[in-house]
């Protein structure tokens, strides 16, 4: 009885072609290591010393329940958090072996080496080439050659060229939502960070357009690292190569994302995702 | 179908029509207030037909001529108190107020006389009325034109006959060559003269600061007075040059008879423009009435403001509401910008919210003695004894000007434009200034390339709200800097050009003037209603425009959707 009613919600793995079974968390190189993260809102304290690696040029995908703290992790990693009053830090993260939350790193340069895209697209209310160029202008970059070749290759990238290329000085705000998204990624990899978070990246938009972030994410990972919180565990499933599973501020399971979805450790990581709870 | 109250009440409507019939009701009072200052004051300018009449009162009779402005009805009573012999069994009796005109002969230009008392009235086609320097308008038949105080062409009759427009067509044209003249010396006088004064004024100043800071090398003092010696041979040119133009300018004379009458000389140099107003034809009044609006709009005021045109004052008030704009916008986004973005939230932050949106309500006549206690005296008189210490004991920027008045009002307008632009940051969504944070931007960053562009709009409707609020003060202005008459206007050719020391006339304070100051009211209250609209409509323009910046900024940085 339970075996049959696990197997209605589980994810078929097998189904989606993936190859990920050989992978090895231990012999992956690391981006980013957290160790022993806590984070408070005031006395309140929703992160409750989370230690993980982010390996390189990997998806790592995060799931668990809403409030679980899978953003407020995730915005740990390019020092989001700062911005919101009353909030609070402990542990460290360390970026090539140095911790981020450290006095000397100056926030600015952290988070354009790590990037960010959020849940819902926020184009600039300025052309689509401004868009994609604003990351360059920041940095001091104004040779118009520079920023032509930049932009192209961006919105390359970003599956984007062929649809904008003729209107990139027309306001980015014109654009349906997932070529807004798809913009928005476009322009945070416009500056070449080492790591692309993505909050949520589809689940404001269409299911075509969620097919093309997708499709997106498998090939951004050959450049960068990238960690995607989803509220949609096929997504992660169909996604990433190492999956997170949080609960209650915890860090429950992390591991492959084929084993992690059929051969779930813990108890709890195995009521999430087949549907038990959620 | 009968429906009952209670049943009417439920259904919403009794609101519906409330909120309808006061909408109903601000709608007539605004276009009745308009409407009413429009007829008042646009109806000045149409050339009136001029009423000769006898009139007699108690016996005495007068002939007298005029333009009948407006006309009342008072009780019997009243009159027979007044000792006026008023024919038994009336009540009432209409009483009439004329322009006669000629102040220069009767005195006074405007008469009241009773309707009744009035025989033989008729329209003289060719009675004149002339607008004239000074004295008033003049209305009479003309009799002759001298030329050097020697008759050259003359008429006697009072019919239109050819000889007459003969006469009146001479007189037109030596009114035209006149005029020229006029303004040939007025070109001069204001102009090239008026310029080399201010040359002559800072060669002065010079001097004196050279005296002050001890300097005793003669060659500059000797530079300075080669050209003073050079600027006074000018000087001398042209004033052999307008003696000439005065003696072709007071060549001509006219002289005319009066409805009683008498019969006068008038200097051609007095007169401004000169019209059959019995004679005209329809195109000729619309013609006539454009060329007085537009004398309205464009001219100088003459006799105390009476007469003539506001220009002068229009020109202050724009400058004045644009130099405050250009102040205030600056001061109000700054510290919009620091109150909401990075002052830290708290009881601070409140307290002085509240003080600032308590500032909106101080009555502008205490900015206008704080602007005169701390601009004018204190700010301005330190300002002359560091920079204009040459001057002395004349003051610079010790004294009401157009700076001080600006900078009061921008002081009265802050808080509404602080309140605006508070309010439009605060409604940039937290997405966008992240997404611009997460690219690697500093803070200040991206406030000044996202989220100040996109609060552009608040801000000028925090300007807009200001150019509303002080195009029309007028109180503040009457201490820091709006005179009566100011000789120039502020900006002009003279370097440096923007004379933000000088006093300035202001629409508002040239409402109050001439209606209330002005020693000839009946003469001066259609300017009034006249001037009133051009206030509304200066300041309508001024709010159009700052409305289409903020409505193209807005297209432009239209809010996400979010």
């Amino acid at each position: 009885m339970m075996n049959t009613e696990a197997k209605t919600h589980s994810i078929d793995i097998a189904s989606m072609q993936r190859d990920n079974r050989t992978l090895d968390l231990a012999s992956e190189e690391h981006t980013l290591k957290v160790n022993n993260l806590k984070l408070y809102y005031g006395d309140n304290e929703a992160l409750h010393g989370i230690d993980m690696v982010i390996p390189k040029n990997r998806v790592t995908a995060f799931i668990g329940p809403s409030g679980c703290g899978k953003s407020t992790l995730l915005r740990c990693f390019n020092r989001m958090n700062d911005l919101v009053d009353g909030c609070r830090i402990e542990g460290e993260i360390l970026l090539d072996e140095k911790n981020i939350y450290d006095r000397a790193v100056e926030v600015a340069e952290l988070r354009r080496r790590v990037g960010m895209v959020f849940q819902k697209p926020n184009p600039f209310p300025k052309t689509i080439y401004e868009n994609v160029a604003y990351g360059l202008r920041i940095q001091g970059i104004n040779k118009k050659r520079v920023l032509d070749e930049t932009v192209e290759w961006a919105l390359k990238s970003a599956a984007l060229w062929d649809e904008v290329k003729d209107r990139l000085h027309e306001s980015a705000l014109g654009m349906s939502g997932g070529q807004q998204q798809r913009l928005v990624i476009a322009r945070t990899i416009a500056v070449k960070p080492e790591v692309l978070l993505l909050d949520e990246p589809a689940s404001a938009l269409d299911p075509i357009s969620t097919l093309k972030i997708e499709e997106l994410i498998h090939e951004l990972k050959n450049d960068f690292t990238i960690a995607i919180v989803t509220h949609n565990m096929q997504q992660a499933a169909r996604v990433s190569d190492y999956t997170a599973f949080m609960y209650m501020g915890d860090l429950i399971e992390f591991g492959v994302t084929d084993t992690l979805f059929t051969n779930p450790s813990q108890k709890q990581t195995e009521d999430y995702i087949t549907g038990r709870y959620g | 179908m009968r429906v009952s109250f209670t049943e009417w009440t439920k259904s919403g409507s009794p609101w519906v029509w409330l909120n309808a019939g006061a909408v109903a009701i601000c709608m007539i009072m605004v276009i009745g207030l308009l409407s009413l200052i429009a007829v008042r004051g646009l109806g000045h300018f149409w050339p009136a037909d001029l009423v000769q009449a006898k009139y007699t009162e108690n016996g005495n009779t007068m002939v007298m001529a005029g333009e009948i402005v407006e006309q009342e009805m008072v009780p019997a009573a009243q009159l027979r108190d007044a000792g006026v012999n008023v024919p038994a069994g009336m009540d009432f009796m209409q009483r009439d107020l004329v322009k006669v005109g000629n102040r220069d002969v009767g005195g006074s230009d405007f008469i009241w006389v009773l309707d009744a008392f009035m025989s033989e009235r008729n329209q003289p086609d060719m009675m004149f009325a002339a607008e004239r320097r000074e004295w008033g308008n003049f209305y009479g038949y003309l009799r002759g034109l001298k030329e050097n105080g020697k008759l050259v062409a003359s008429y006697k009759g009072y019919q239109k006959t050819d000889e007459y427009m003969a006469l009146w067509n001479n007189f037109q044209a030596r009114i035209e060559r006149t005029l020229d003249i006029h303004d040939q010396i007025s070109d001069i006088e204001k102009g090239t003269i008026g310029a080399i004064n201010y040359k002559l004024e800072r060669l002065r100043l010079k001097q004196r600061s050279l005296e002050l800071k001890g300097v005793t090398d003669q060659s500059r003092y000797a530079e300075i007075d080669d050209r003073r010696v050079e600027l006074n041979a000018e000087y001398q040119a042209l004033q052999q040059t307008l003696l000439d133009l005065y003696e072709g300018f007071n060549r001509d004379t006219l002289v005319a008879e009066t409805a009683a009458g008498q019969t006068i000389e008038i200097s051609l140099g007095k007169v401004v423009r000169a019209f059959l107003p019995n004679n005209m034809s329809l195109g000729d009044k619309v013609g006539h009435y454009v060329s007085k609006i537009w004398e309205f709009m464009s001219d100088e005021p003459r006799e105390a403001n009476t007469e003539g045109g506001i220009f002068p004052a229009i020109f202050g008030t724009v400058m004045m509401v644009m130099l405050m704009s250009v102040m205030v916008t600056p001061f109000g986004v700054v510290a919009a910008v620091y109150l909401r973005e990075y002052a830290k939230q708290g009881f601070v932050t409140r307290l002085i919210r509240i003080a600032v949106n308590n500032l909106a309500g101080v009555p502008s006549i205490v900015y206008g003695v704080f602007g005169l206690g701390f601009f004018v005296y204190f700010l301005g008189g330190n300002i002359d004894d560091l920079f204009f210490p040459e001057a002395k004991p004349a003051p610079t920027f010790g004294t009401p000007g157009l700076m001080w008045a600006s900078l009061t009002l921008a002081l009265l307008t802050v808080p509404v434009v602080i309140v605006a632009t508070e309010e439009g940051l605060s409604r940039i969504p937290r997405s966008v200034r992240e997404g611009s944070l997460a690219l690697g931007a500093t803070k200040f960053e991206t406030l000044w390339k996202v989220v100040l562009p996109m609060a552009s709009p608040a801000m000028m409707t925090g300007v807009i709200l200001a150019i509303a609020r002080a195009a029309g003060e007028v109180a503040p202005l009457m201490l820091v800097g709006v005179v009566k008459l100011a000789p120039s206007l502020p900006l002009d050719l003279n370097y440096p050009f923007l004379h933000l020391d000088q006093k300035f006339m202001h629409l508002g304070f040239h409402i109050y003037d001439v209606g209330f100051q002005s020693p000839n009211v009946e003469a001066a209250r259609p300017l009034v209603y006249a001037t009133a609209l051009l206030l509304v409509a200066v300041i309508a323009l001024l709010n159009l425009s700052a409305i289409a910046i903020r409505n193209h900024l807005r297209e432009k940085y239209k809010a996400l959707e979010m």
